[in-house]
Protein backbone atom coordinates (compact mmCIF):
# COMPACT_ATOMS: atom_id res chain seq x y z
CA UNK A 1 0.00 0.00 0.00
CA UNK A 2 1.68 3.58 -0.70
CA UNK A 3 0.39 6.72 -2.14
CA UNK A 4 2.68 7.74 -5.05
CA UNK A 5 2.32 11.43 -6.27
CA UNK A 6 3.75 12.18 -10.01
CA UNK A 7 4.09 15.53 -11.63
CA UNK A 8 1.67 16.87 -9.82
CA UNK A 9 0.78 20.53 -10.85
CA UNK A 10 -1.75 22.62 -9.55
CA UNK A 11 -2.52 26.52 -10.13
CA UNK A 12 -5.10 28.37 -8.44
CA UNK A 13 -6.32 31.93 -8.25
CA UNK A 14 -7.57 33.96 -11.50
CA UNK A 15 -6.17 36.37 -13.36
CA UNK A 16 -3.40 38.58 -11.81
CA UNK A 17 -3.77 36.31 -8.87
CA UNK A 18 -2.79 33.20 -9.89
CA UNK A 19 -0.55 31.63 -8.56
CA UNK A 20 1.68 28.43 -9.36
CA UNK A 21 1.35 26.14 -5.70
CA UNK A 22 2.08 22.75 -6.97
CA UNK A 23 4.69 22.55 -9.42
CA UNK A 24 5.56 18.74 -11.32
CA UNK A 25 5.58 17.63 -7.62
CA UNK A 26 6.84 14.00 -7.27
CA UNK A 27 6.38 12.49 -4.45
CA UNK A 28 6.40 8.53 -2.64
CA UNK A 29 4.79 7.84 0.54
CA UNK A 30 4.88 4.12 2.34
CA UNK A 31 2.32 2.44 3.84
CA UNK A 32 2.79 2.10 7.94
CA UNK A 33 5.17 5.38 7.65
CA UNK A 34 3.74 8.76 8.94
CA UNK A 35 5.65 11.53 6.89
CA UNK A 36 5.43 15.40 7.87
CA UNK A 37 5.05 17.77 5.69
CA UNK A 38 6.86 20.40 6.39
CA UNK A 39 7.30 24.21 5.05
CA UNK A 40 6.62 27.70 5.33
CA UNK A 41 3.06 29.31 4.78
CA UNK A 42 2.26 29.10 1.11
CA UNK A 43 4.49 26.67 0.21
CA UNK A 44 1.52 24.19 -0.77
CA UNK A 45 1.42 21.76 2.06
CA UNK A 46 -2.20 22.14 2.66
CA UNK A 47 -2.96 22.02 -1.39
CA UNK A 48 -0.62 18.74 -1.69
CA UNK A 49 -2.98 17.75 1.17
CA UNK A 50 -5.83 18.30 -0.89
CA UNK A 51 -4.55 17.02 -4.04
CA UNK A 52 -3.90 13.73 -2.17
CA UNK A 53 -7.40 13.37 -0.38
CA UNK A 54 -9.09 13.49 -3.82
CA UNK A 55 -10.30 17.14 -2.39
CA UNK A 56 -8.94 19.27 -5.61
CA UNK A 57 -8.09 17.66 -9.06
CA UNK A 58 -4.86 19.00 -9.83
CA UNK A 59 -4.12 20.73 -13.25
CA UNK A 60 -1.67 18.13 -14.14
CA UNK A 61 -0.46 14.72 -12.58
CA UNK A 62 -1.32 11.62 -11.21
CA UNK A 63 -2.34 10.56 -7.61
CA UNK A 64 -1.69 7.35 -7.59
CA UNK A 65 -3.30 5.39 -4.45
CA UNK A 66 -2.17 2.01 -4.09
CA UNK A 67 -2.15 2.13 -8.21
CA UNK A 68 -5.31 4.29 -8.84
CA UNK A 69 -5.31 7.15 -10.01
CA UNK A 70 -7.47 9.24 -7.76
CA UNK A 71 -6.90 12.68 -10.33
CA UNK A 72 -8.41 10.48 -13.14
CA UNK A 73 -11.48 9.84 -11.44
CA UNK A 74 -14.59 11.54 -11.57
CA UNK A 75 -16.28 14.06 -8.59
CA UNK A 76 -18.78 11.12 -7.87
CA UNK A 77 -15.67 8.89 -7.48
CA UNK A 78 -13.28 10.79 -5.95
CA UNK A 79 -16.20 11.37 -3.59
CA UNK A 80 -16.49 7.65 -2.66
CA UNK A 81 -13.09 7.31 -2.22
CA UNK A 82 -13.07 10.24 0.31
CA UNK A 83 -15.49 8.03 2.41
CA UNK A 84 -14.48 4.55 1.67
CA UNK A 85 -10.61 4.95 1.36
CA UNK A 86 -9.33 8.02 2.88
CA UNK A 87 -9.36 9.20 6.14
CA UNK A 88 -9.13 13.01 7.43
CA UNK A 89 -8.13 15.08 10.71
CA UNK A 90 -8.32 18.89 9.73
CA UNK A 91 -6.69 21.84 11.71
CA UNK A 92 -10.14 23.14 12.72
CA UNK A 93 -13.85 22.52 12.14
CA UNK A 94 -13.23 18.99 12.55
CA UNK A 95 -16.17 17.99 14.75
CA UNK A 96 -19.98 18.47 13.88
CA UNK A 97 -21.76 20.91 15.95
CA UNK A 98 -23.84 19.20 18.50
CA UNK A 99 -23.43 15.89 18.47
CA UNK A 100 -22.12 14.07 21.20
CA UNK A 101 -18.79 12.19 20.77
CA UNK A 102 -20.19 8.71 19.67
CA UNK A 103 -22.62 9.92 16.91
CA UNK A 104 -19.34 11.87 15.32
CA UNK A 105 -18.30 8.39 14.64
CA UNK A 106 -21.55 7.35 13.57
CA UNK A 107 -21.81 10.22 11.27
CA UNK A 108 -18.77 9.19 9.08
CA UNK A 109 -20.43 5.54 8.89
CA UNK A 110 -23.73 6.79 7.82
CA UNK A 111 -21.68 9.23 5.03
CA UNK A 112 -20.30 6.03 4.18
CA UNK A 113 -23.91 4.07 3.87
CA UNK A 114 -22.35 1.75 6.64
CA UNK A 115 -24.87 0.39 9.73
CA UNK A 116 -24.45 2.81 12.35
CA UNK A 117 -25.61 0.08 14.67
CA UNK A 118 -22.89 -2.13 13.51
CA UNK A 119 -20.69 -0.09 13.76
CA UNK A 120 -21.27 1.81 17.34
CA UNK A 121 -19.23 -1.22 19.61
CA UNK A 122 -16.74 -0.63 17.08
CA UNK A 123 -16.71 3.11 17.64
CA UNK A 124 -17.02 3.09 20.98
CA UNK A 125 -14.14 0.86 21.24
CA UNK A 126 -11.95 3.01 19.15
CA UNK A 127 -12.81 5.67 20.87
CA UNK A 128 -11.82 4.57 24.28
CA UNK A 129 -8.43 2.97 22.94
CA UNK A 130 -8.00 6.82 21.72
CA UNK A 131 -8.66 7.92 25.93
CA UNK A 132 -12.38 8.75 25.29
CA UNK A 133 -13.90 6.21 26.93
CA UNK A 134 -15.54 8.34 29.59
CA UNK A 135 -16.50 11.08 26.46
CA UNK A 136 -18.66 9.16 24.69
CA UNK A 137 -21.92 11.25 25.21
CA UNK A 138 -20.02 14.19 25.35
CA UNK A 139 -20.97 17.10 22.97
CA UNK A 140 -18.14 18.15 20.67
CA UNK A 141 -18.15 22.02 22.74
CA UNK A 142 -17.79 19.85 25.78
CA UNK A 143 -14.31 19.04 24.91
CA UNK A 144 -10.55 20.45 25.00
CA UNK A 145 -8.91 20.82 21.85
CA UNK A 146 -6.59 17.78 22.17
CA UNK A 147 -9.68 15.67 22.51
CA UNK A 148 -11.36 17.34 19.79
CA UNK A 149 -8.55 16.32 17.89
CA UNK A 150 -8.72 12.74 19.45
CA UNK A 151 -12.58 12.31 18.27
CA UNK A 152 -11.56 13.43 14.63
CA UNK A 153 -8.28 10.78 14.57
CA UNK A 154 -11.31 8.38 15.69
CA UNK A 155 -13.39 9.38 13.21
CA UNK A 156 -11.18 9.02 10.29
CA UNK A 157 -9.82 5.44 11.29
CA UNK A 158 -13.43 4.34 11.92
CA UNK A 159 -13.42 2.69 8.58
CA UNK A 160 -9.76 1.57 8.58
CA UNK A 161 -8.87 3.84 5.61
CA UNK A 162 -5.68 3.45 3.35
CA UNK A 163 -4.58 6.87 3.39
CA UNK A 164 -4.82 9.04 6.63
CA UNK A 165 -4.34 12.91 6.11
CA UNK A 166 -3.32 14.98 8.89
CA UNK A 167 -3.80 18.93 8.73
CA UNK A 168 -1.71 20.73 11.57
CA UNK A 169 -3.12 18.34 14.62
CA UNK A 170 -1.08 20.44 17.02
CA UNK A 171 -2.40 23.57 16.61
CA UNK A 172 -4.95 24.22 18.77
CA UNK A 173 -3.21 21.77 21.83
CA UNK A 174 -0.88 22.69 24.44
CA UNK A 175 3.21 21.20 24.08
CA UNK A 176 2.22 17.90 25.98
CA UNK A 177 -0.80 17.04 24.33
CA UNK A 178 0.85 18.05 21.15
CA UNK A 179 3.62 15.06 21.81
CA UNK A 180 0.81 12.70 22.62
CA UNK A 181 -1.32 13.17 19.71
CA UNK A 182 1.88 13.06 17.42
CA UNK A 183 2.53 9.68 19.07
CA UNK A 184 -0.49 8.90 18.86
CA UNK A 185 -1.03 9.05 15.33
CA UNK A 186 2.57 7.84 14.42
CA UNK A 187 1.89 4.71 16.68
CA UNK A 188 -1.80 3.93 14.86
CA UNK A 189 0.02 4.13 11.83
CA UNK A 190 2.33 1.71 12.28
CA UNK A 191 -0.49 -0.18 13.67
CA UNK A 192 -2.47 -0.32 11.04
CA UNK A 193 -0.35 0.38 7.99
CA UNK A 194 -2.05 3.20 6.80
CA UNK A 195 -0.05 6.06 4.79
CA UNK A 196 -0.26 8.75 6.94
CA UNK A 197 0.83 12.23 6.05
CA UNK A 198 0.96 14.93 8.65
CA UNK A 199 1.03 19.03 7.11
CA UNK A 200 2.83 20.57 10.03
CA UNK A 201 4.84 23.80 11.89
CA UNK A 202 5.31 22.00 14.67
CA UNK A 203 8.88 20.39 15.47
CA UNK A 204 7.46 18.35 17.72
CA UNK A 205 5.62 16.50 14.69
CA UNK A 206 8.56 16.68 13.18
CA UNK A 207 10.58 14.72 16.05
CA UNK A 208 8.41 12.02 15.91
CA UNK A 209 7.34 11.49 12.83
CA UNK A 210 8.59 8.56 10.64
CA UNK A 211 10.23 10.78 8.22
CA UNK A 212 10.10 14.40 6.79
CA UNK A 213 9.07 15.90 2.99
CA UNK A 214 10.16 19.75 3.00
CA UNK A 215 7.90 22.05 0.81
CA UNK A 216 9.93 25.17 0.78
CA UNK A 217 13.11 24.10 -1.96
CA UNK A 218 11.75 24.05 -5.06
CA UNK A 219 11.43 21.45 -6.76
CA UNK A 220 10.52 19.90 -2.79
CA UNK A 221 12.39 17.40 -1.05
CA UNK A 222 12.33 14.63 1.24
CA UNK A 223 14.50 15.00 4.88
CA UNK A 224 16.26 12.22 5.92
CA UNK A 225 14.98 11.08 9.52
CA UNK B 1 -30.98 9.29 6.56
CA UNK B 2 -29.34 8.99 10.14
CA UNK B 3 -27.43 11.86 9.50
CA UNK B 4 -30.08 13.70 8.86
CA UNK B 5 -32.15 12.30 12.34
CA UNK B 6 -28.59 13.27 14.16
CA UNK B 7 -28.58 16.89 13.25
CA UNK B 8 -32.33 17.46 13.53
CA UNK B 9 -31.70 15.63 16.93
CA UNK B 10 -28.47 18.02 17.86
CA UNK B 11 -30.56 21.09 16.82
CA UNK B 12 -33.53 20.22 18.47
CA UNK B 13 -34.13 23.59 19.79
CA UNK B 14 -33.93 25.54 16.54
CA UNK B 15 -36.03 22.97 14.35
CA UNK B 16 -38.96 23.19 17.35
CA UNK B 17 -39.20 26.65 17.04
CA UNK B 18 -39.17 26.44 13.47
CA UNK B 19 -41.98 23.90 13.44
CA UNK B 20 -43.74 25.92 15.76
CA UNK B 21 -43.78 28.95 13.23
CA UNK B 22 -45.08 26.40 10.81
CA UNK B 23 -48.05 25.04 12.63
CA UNK B 24 -49.04 28.45 13.56
CA UNK B 25 -49.02 29.40 9.89
CA UNK B 26 -50.73 26.50 9.52
CA UNK B 27 -53.53 26.88 12.34
CA UNK B 28 -54.11 30.49 11.14
CA UNK B 29 -54.33 28.91 7.34
CA UNK B 30 -56.74 26.62 8.64
CA UNK B 31 -58.64 28.65 10.44
CA UNK B 32 -59.04 31.49 7.83
CA UNK B 33 -60.36 28.60 5.17
CA UNK B 34 -62.99 27.13 7.74
CA UNK B 35 -63.84 31.14 8.27
CA UNK B 36 -63.89 31.32 3.99
CA UNK B 37 -65.85 28.19 3.75
CA UNK B 38 -68.04 28.99 6.65
CA UNK B 39 -69.04 32.89 5.52
CA UNK B 40 -69.59 31.78 1.90
CA UNK B 41 -71.50 28.83 3.18
CA UNK B 42 -73.57 31.47 5.71
CA UNK B 43 -74.25 33.45 2.79
CA UNK B 44 -74.89 31.30 -0.22
CA UNK B 45 -76.48 28.22 0.83
CA UNK B 46 -79.58 28.27 0.39
CA UNK B 47 -78.76 28.98 -3.52
CA UNK B 48 -76.68 25.98 -3.12
CA UNK B 49 -79.16 24.02 -2.06
CA UNK B 50 -81.68 25.52 -5.12
CA UNK B 51 -81.75 22.47 -7.94
CA UNK B 52 -81.58 25.04 -10.13
CA UNK B 53 -79.01 25.37 -13.32
CA UNK B 54 -79.49 28.63 -13.95
CA UNK B 55 -81.34 31.79 -12.89
CA UNK B 56 -82.94 35.14 -15.06
CA UNK B 57 -82.85 38.08 -13.25
CA UNK B 58 -84.27 41.45 -15.61
CA UNK B 59 -81.62 42.39 -17.39
CA UNK B 60 -81.46 46.73 -16.33
CA UNK B 61 -79.24 44.94 -13.22
CA UNK B 62 -76.04 44.08 -12.95
CA UNK B 63 -75.34 43.80 -9.14
CA UNK B 64 -77.36 43.00 -5.68
CA UNK B 65 -79.87 41.34 -8.30
CA UNK B 66 -81.60 39.34 -5.66
CA UNK B 67 -82.65 43.08 -4.22
CA UNK B 68 -83.29 44.56 -7.31
CA UNK B 69 -84.41 42.56 -10.05
CA UNK B 70 -88.06 41.81 -10.53
CA UNK B 71 -89.35 39.38 -13.33
CA UNK B 72 -92.89 39.39 -14.45
CA UNK B 73 -95.31 36.57 -14.48
CA UNK B 74 -95.50 37.05 -18.55
CA UNK B 75 -91.97 36.57 -18.47
CA UNK B 76 -91.98 33.54 -16.26
CA UNK B 77 -95.18 31.71 -18.41
CA UNK B 78 -92.68 32.45 -21.58
CA UNK B 79 -89.93 30.73 -19.98
CA UNK B 80 -91.74 27.51 -18.95
CA UNK B 81 -92.49 27.91 -22.70
CA UNK B 82 -89.44 27.07 -23.60
CA UNK B 83 -88.18 23.56 -24.69
CA UNK B 84 -85.70 21.79 -22.60
CA UNK B 85 -86.16 24.37 -19.44
CA UNK B 86 -88.17 23.94 -17.07
CA UNK B 87 -88.73 27.36 -14.91
CA UNK B 88 -90.35 28.68 -11.82
CA UNK B 89 -90.75 31.72 -10.05
CA UNK B 90 -88.04 32.67 -7.05
CA UNK B 91 -88.33 35.42 -4.47
CA UNK B 92 -86.03 36.33 -2.33
CA UNK B 93 -86.60 39.32 0.37
CA UNK B 94 -84.57 39.87 3.81
CA UNK B 95 -87.04 40.66 6.82
CA UNK B 96 -87.99 40.08 10.09
CA UNK B 97 -90.45 38.15 12.43
CA UNK B 98 -91.69 37.62 15.84
CA UNK B 99 -93.58 34.46 16.99
CA UNK B 100 -96.27 34.84 19.75
CA UNK B 101 -93.87 33.29 21.93
CA UNK B 102 -91.40 36.50 21.80
CA UNK B 103 -88.80 35.17 19.49
CA UNK B 104 -87.29 37.74 17.91
CA UNK B 105 -85.56 36.95 13.91
CA UNK B 106 -84.31 37.87 11.03
CA UNK B 107 -85.06 35.44 8.01
CA UNK B 108 -84.68 35.43 4.39
CA UNK B 109 -88.49 35.05 2.95
CA UNK B 110 -87.67 32.70 -0.45
CA UNK B 111 -90.57 32.48 -2.35
CA UNK B 112 -91.06 28.98 -4.01
CA UNK B 113 -93.97 27.14 -5.72
CA UNK B 114 -94.39 24.28 -3.50
CA UNK B 115 -95.49 22.03 -6.67
CA UNK B 116 -92.61 22.34 -8.36
CA UNK B 117 -88.74 21.65 -7.70
CA UNK B 118 -87.20 24.42 -5.62
CA UNK B 119 -89.81 23.56 -2.95
CA UNK B 120 -87.41 22.45 -0.03
CA UNK B 121 -87.49 18.90 1.80
CA UNK B 122 -88.36 18.89 5.50
CA UNK B 123 -86.44 17.31 8.26
CA UNK B 124 -89.09 18.26 10.79
CA UNK B 125 -92.99 18.72 10.46
CA UNK B 126 -94.92 19.30 6.66
CA UNK B 127 -93.37 20.53 3.89
CA UNK B 128 -94.67 23.42 2.50
CA UNK B 129 -98.31 23.20 1.07
CA UNK B 130 -100.17 26.30 0.62
CA UNK B 131 -99.99 30.45 1.64
CA UNK B 132 -99.66 31.73 5.05
CA UNK B 133 -97.49 28.90 5.45
CA UNK B 134 -93.52 28.68 6.26
CA UNK B 135 -91.17 26.04 6.13
CA UNK B 136 -87.81 26.81 7.98
CA UNK B 137 -84.10 27.01 8.28
CA UNK B 138 -82.52 24.80 11.35
CA UNK B 139 -81.18 28.29 12.08
CA UNK B 140 -84.41 28.78 12.92
CA UNK B 141 -85.33 26.37 14.98
CA UNK B 142 -82.23 26.79 16.99
CA UNK B 143 -83.03 30.42 17.47
CA UNK B 144 -86.67 29.34 19.13
CA UNK B 145 -88.88 29.08 16.20
CA UNK B 146 -91.05 25.78 16.55
CA UNK B 147 -92.99 24.16 14.34
CA UNK B 148 -96.78 24.92 15.16
CA UNK B 149 -95.64 28.75 16.05
CA UNK B 150 -97.28 31.40 14.48
CA UNK B 151 -94.43 33.77 13.03
CA UNK B 152 -95.54 37.29 12.04
CA UNK B 153 -93.57 39.52 10.04
CA UNK B 154 -92.55 42.96 10.95
CA UNK B 155 -94.43 45.96 10.40
CA UNK B 156 -96.49 44.85 7.47
CA UNK B 157 -98.38 42.12 9.67
CA UNK B 158 -98.21 39.00 7.59
CA UNK B 159 -98.83 35.99 9.85
CA UNK B 160 -97.40 32.93 8.91
CA UNK B 161 -97.80 29.10 10.31
CA UNK B 162 -94.22 27.23 10.76
CA UNK B 163 -95.21 24.37 9.33
CA UNK B 164 -91.86 22.54 8.77
CA UNK B 165 -88.45 22.89 9.62
CA UNK B 166 -85.79 21.93 6.70
CA UNK B 167 -81.98 21.65 6.86
CA UNK B 168 -79.45 24.49 7.72
CA UNK B 169 -79.71 27.41 5.05
CA UNK B 170 -78.96 30.34 5.11
CA UNK B 171 -78.76 33.65 2.93
CA UNK B 172 -76.33 36.70 3.59
CA UNK B 173 -76.04 35.54 6.81
CA UNK B 174 -79.62 35.53 7.89
CA UNK B 175 -81.70 32.05 7.68
CA UNK B 176 -84.05 31.20 5.36
CA UNK B 177 -87.50 30.60 5.69
CA UNK B 178 -89.63 28.96 2.65
CA UNK B 179 -93.08 30.79 2.01
CA UNK B 180 -95.57 29.94 -1.60
CA UNK B 181 -94.88 32.70 -4.09
CA UNK B 182 -97.86 34.63 -3.21
CA UNK B 183 -96.63 34.90 0.49
CA UNK B 184 -94.03 36.05 -0.41
CA UNK B 185 -95.17 39.01 -2.75
CA UNK B 186 -97.28 40.32 0.21
CA UNK B 187 -93.50 40.04 2.09
CA UNK B 188 -91.78 41.62 -0.67
CA UNK B 189 -94.75 44.04 -2.17
CA UNK B 190 -96.99 45.06 0.89
CA UNK B 191 -96.24 49.00 2.38
CA UNK B 192 -94.97 48.88 5.70
CA UNK B 193 -97.38 49.85 7.94
CA UNK B 194 -100.73 49.20 6.21
CA UNK B 195 -103.49 46.86 8.16
CA UNK B 196 -103.72 44.94 5.47
CA UNK B 197 -101.68 43.70 2.45
CA UNK B 198 -101.82 46.08 -0.61
CA UNK B 199 -104.88 44.76 -2.70
CA UNK B 200 -103.56 44.52 -5.85
CA UNK B 201 -100.12 42.95 -5.37
CA UNK B 202 -97.76 42.50 -8.30
CA UNK B 203 -97.11 39.09 -9.96
CA UNK B 204 -93.80 38.94 -10.05
CA UNK B 205 -90.24 37.50 -8.06
CA UNK B 206 -86.72 38.30 -7.62
CA UNK B 207 -85.84 35.73 -10.42
CA UNK B 208 -86.99 32.44 -12.60
CA UNK B 209 -85.22 29.79 -11.65
CA UNK B 210 -84.16 27.48 -14.46
CA UNK B 211 -83.51 23.77 -14.86
CA UNK B 212 -82.12 24.10 -18.42
CA UNK B 213 -81.02 20.25 -20.71
CA UNK B 214 -77.33 20.38 -20.95
CA UNK B 215 -76.74 22.49 -24.68
CA UNK B 216 -79.75 25.16 -24.34
CA UNK B 217 -79.32 27.84 -26.00
CA UNK B 218 -79.88 30.25 -23.04
CA UNK B 219 -78.82 33.28 -24.46
CA UNK B 220 -81.22 33.08 -27.22
CA UNK B 221 -83.95 32.99 -25.03
CA UNK B 222 -82.47 35.81 -23.14
CA UNK B 223 -82.69 37.99 -26.22
CA UNK B 224 -86.59 37.19 -26.94
CA UNK B 225 -87.71 37.31 -23.64
CA UNK B 226 -85.26 40.57 -22.13
CA UNK B 227 -83.69 38.95 -19.21
CA UNK B 228 -80.23 38.02 -17.98
CA UNK B 229 -79.36 34.43 -17.16
CA UNK B 230 -76.67 33.25 -15.18
CA UNK B 231 -75.24 29.87 -14.38
CA UNK B 232 -76.60 29.48 -10.10
CA UNK B 233 -73.22 29.54 -9.17
CA UNK B 234 -72.43 32.78 -10.78
CA UNK B 235 -75.44 34.22 -9.07
CA UNK B 236 -73.92 33.77 -5.51
CA UNK B 237 -71.97 36.77 -6.68
CA UNK B 238 -75.50 38.67 -6.41
CA UNK B 239 -75.77 37.31 -2.35
CA UNK B 240 -74.92 40.80 -0.40
CA UNK B 241 -71.33 40.68 0.91
CA UNK B 242 -70.30 37.43 -1.14
CA UNK B 243 -68.28 38.62 -3.11
CA UNK B 244 -66.66 41.15 -0.93
CA UNK B 245 -66.33 38.12 1.88
CA UNK B 246 -64.61 36.09 -0.88
CA UNK B 247 -61.96 38.69 -1.80
CA UNK B 248 -61.16 39.87 1.71
CA UNK B 249 -60.46 35.97 3.01
CA UNK B 250 -58.90 34.72 -0.42
CA UNK B 251 -56.27 37.65 0.03
CA UNK B 252 -55.65 36.94 3.84
CA UNK B 253 -55.52 33.33 2.67
CA UNK B 254 -52.94 33.89 -0.61
CA UNK B 255 -51.10 36.27 1.82
CA UNK B 256 -50.44 33.16 4.38
CA UNK B 257 -49.23 30.87 1.47
CA UNK B 258 -46.63 33.69 0.28
CA UNK B 259 -45.60 34.24 4.22
CA UNK B 260 -45.38 30.33 4.65
CA UNK B 261 -42.65 29.82 2.09
CA UNK B 262 -40.45 33.32 3.16
CA UNK B 263 -40.76 32.27 6.76
CA UNK B 264 -39.92 28.15 5.64
CA UNK B 265 -37.09 29.88 3.43
CA UNK B 266 -35.84 32.71 5.42
CA UNK B 267 -35.21 29.63 8.31
CA UNK B 268 -33.27 26.87 6.05
CA UNK B 269 -31.51 29.98 4.49
CA UNK B 270 -29.96 31.21 7.47
CA UNK B 271 -29.41 27.52 9.07
CA UNK B 272 -27.33 26.56 6.03
CA UNK B 273 -25.56 30.08 6.05
CA UNK B 274 -24.90 28.87 9.60
CA UNK B 275 -23.36 25.33 8.73
CA UNK B 276 -21.68 25.94 5.36
CA UNK B 277 -18.49 24.83 7.64
CA UNK B 278 -20.16 21.40 8.67
CA UNK B 279 -21.56 21.33 5.06
CA UNK B 280 -18.07 21.72 3.89
CA UNK B 281 -16.71 18.94 6.62
CA UNK B 282 -19.44 16.21 5.53
CA UNK B 283 -18.24 16.63 1.50
CA UNK B 284 -14.58 16.52 2.43
CA UNK B 285 -15.79 13.15 4.48
CA UNK B 286 -17.37 12.11 1.44
CA UNK B 287 -20.55 12.89 1.40
CA UNK B 288 -22.42 13.20 -1.94
CA UNK B 289 -24.14 16.31 -2.98
CA UNK B 290 -27.51 13.96 -3.81
CA UNK B 291 -27.08 12.62 -0.13
CA UNK B 292 -26.56 16.52 1.96
CA UNK B 293 -29.45 17.86 -0.64
CA UNK B 294 -31.45 14.48 0.41
CA UNK B 295 -30.93 15.44 4.19
CA UNK B 296 -31.80 18.70 3.97
CA UNK B 297 -34.69 17.75 1.91
CA UNK B 298 -35.45 15.36 4.93
CA UNK B 299 -35.14 17.77 8.08
CA UNK B 300 -36.83 20.59 5.50
CA UNK B 301 -40.04 17.92 5.45
CA UNK B 302 -39.87 16.53 9.30
CA UNK B 303 -40.73 20.05 9.97
CA UNK B 304 -43.09 21.51 7.60
CA UNK B 305 -44.95 18.35 7.00
CA UNK B 306 -44.62 17.74 11.02
CA UNK B 307 -45.77 21.43 11.62
CA UNK B 308 -48.53 21.07 9.08
CA UNK B 309 -50.32 18.45 11.05
CA UNK B 310 -50.15 19.60 14.04
CA UNK B 311 -51.56 23.07 12.53
CA UNK B 312 -54.18 21.23 11.20
CA UNK B 313 -55.22 19.55 14.44
CA UNK B 314 -55.01 22.86 15.82
CA UNK B 315 -57.30 24.32 13.10
CA UNK B 316 -59.81 21.26 13.22
CA UNK B 317 -59.66 21.66 17.23
CA UNK B 318 -60.58 25.85 16.87
CA UNK B 319 -63.51 24.96 14.50
CA UNK B 320 -64.79 22.21 17.13
CA UNK B 321 -64.73 24.89 20.49
CA UNK B 322 -66.38 27.75 17.91
CA UNK B 323 -68.77 25.03 17.34
CA UNK B 324 -72.21 26.45 15.37
CA UNK B 325 -71.56 30.26 17.09
CA UNK B 326 -69.69 31.14 13.94
CA UNK B 327 -69.98 31.03 10.50
CA UNK B 328 -67.08 28.67 10.52
CA UNK B 329 -66.86 25.06 8.09
CA UNK B 330 -63.72 22.97 7.73
CA UNK B 331 -64.76 19.97 6.11
CA UNK B 332 -61.63 17.22 5.91
CA UNK B 333 -61.39 17.80 1.86
CA UNK B 334 -61.20 21.36 2.44
CA UNK B 335 -58.53 20.97 5.13
CA UNK B 336 -56.48 18.39 3.14
CA UNK B 337 -56.24 20.81 0.16
CA UNK B 338 -55.15 23.68 2.43
CA UNK B 339 -53.21 22.01 4.99
CA UNK B 340 -50.73 20.35 1.43
CA UNK B 341 -51.09 24.01 -0.14
CA UNK B 342 -49.36 25.00 3.55
CA UNK B 343 -46.72 22.13 3.18
CA UNK B 344 -46.15 22.39 -0.41
CA UNK B 345 -45.36 26.34 -0.21
CA UNK B 346 -43.21 25.67 2.78
CA UNK B 347 -41.32 23.34 1.31
CA UNK B 348 -40.95 25.47 -1.66
CA UNK B 349 -39.35 28.10 0.63
CA UNK B 350 -36.60 25.16 1.90
CA UNK B 351 -36.11 24.17 -1.83
CA UNK B 352 -34.86 28.08 -2.44
CA UNK B 353 -31.58 27.22 -0.08
CA UNK B 354 -30.52 23.63 -2.13
CA UNK B 355 -28.07 26.00 -4.43
CA UNK B 356 -26.02 26.95 -1.40
CA UNK B 357 -26.27 23.10 0.51
CA UNK B 358 -24.83 22.09 -2.97
CA UNK B 359 -22.32 24.11 -3.79
CA UNK B 360 -20.55 23.40 -0.30
CA UNK B 361 -17.14 23.39 -0.79
CA UNK B 362 -14.92 20.66 0.67
CA UNK B 363 -11.63 22.53 -0.13
CA UNK B 364 -12.04 24.63 2.13
CA UNK B 365 -11.73 22.77 5.24
CA UNK B 366 -7.73 22.86 4.40
CA UNK B 367 -7.60 26.45 2.99
CA UNK B 368 -6.08 24.94 -0.32
CA UNK B 369 -8.86 26.46 -2.38
CA UNK B 370 -7.71 30.14 -1.23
Amino acid sequence: MSLELRGISVTLGHGDARVTVLDGLDATFAAGTATALVGPSGSGKSTLLAVAGALLRPDAGQVLLDGADLAALSERDRARARRERIGYMFQSGNLLGGLVVVDQLLAAASIAGRSHRQLRPRAEELLTELGLGHRLRHRADQLSGGERQRVALGRALLLEPALLLVDEPTAAVDRTQARALTELIVGTTAGRGCVTVIATHDPAVLAVADSAFDMAPSPPERLSA
Amino acid sequence: MHLALLELKAARGRFLLMGAVVVLVAALVGIVSGFTTGLGDDTVSALRRLSATDLAFSPDVKTDQFARSLVGADTLAAWQRQPGVRATGLGVALTRGTTERGVEVDLAAFGVDPAVFLSPGVERGARLAEDGQVVVSGKLADQGVRIGDTLTVDRIGVRLTVVGVTGSSAYGHVPVAYVTPATWQRIRFAVPGAQQATAELPYQYSAVAIQAVPGTDLAAVDRRLGTRTVPLADAFAAAPGYSGEKVTMTSIQTFLYLIAPLVVGAFFGIWTVQRQPELALLRALGASRRRLLGHTLAQASAVVVGGTLVGAALAGAVGLLLGAQVPFSLPAPTLAATMATVALAGLAGAALTLRRVATADPTTMLGAGR
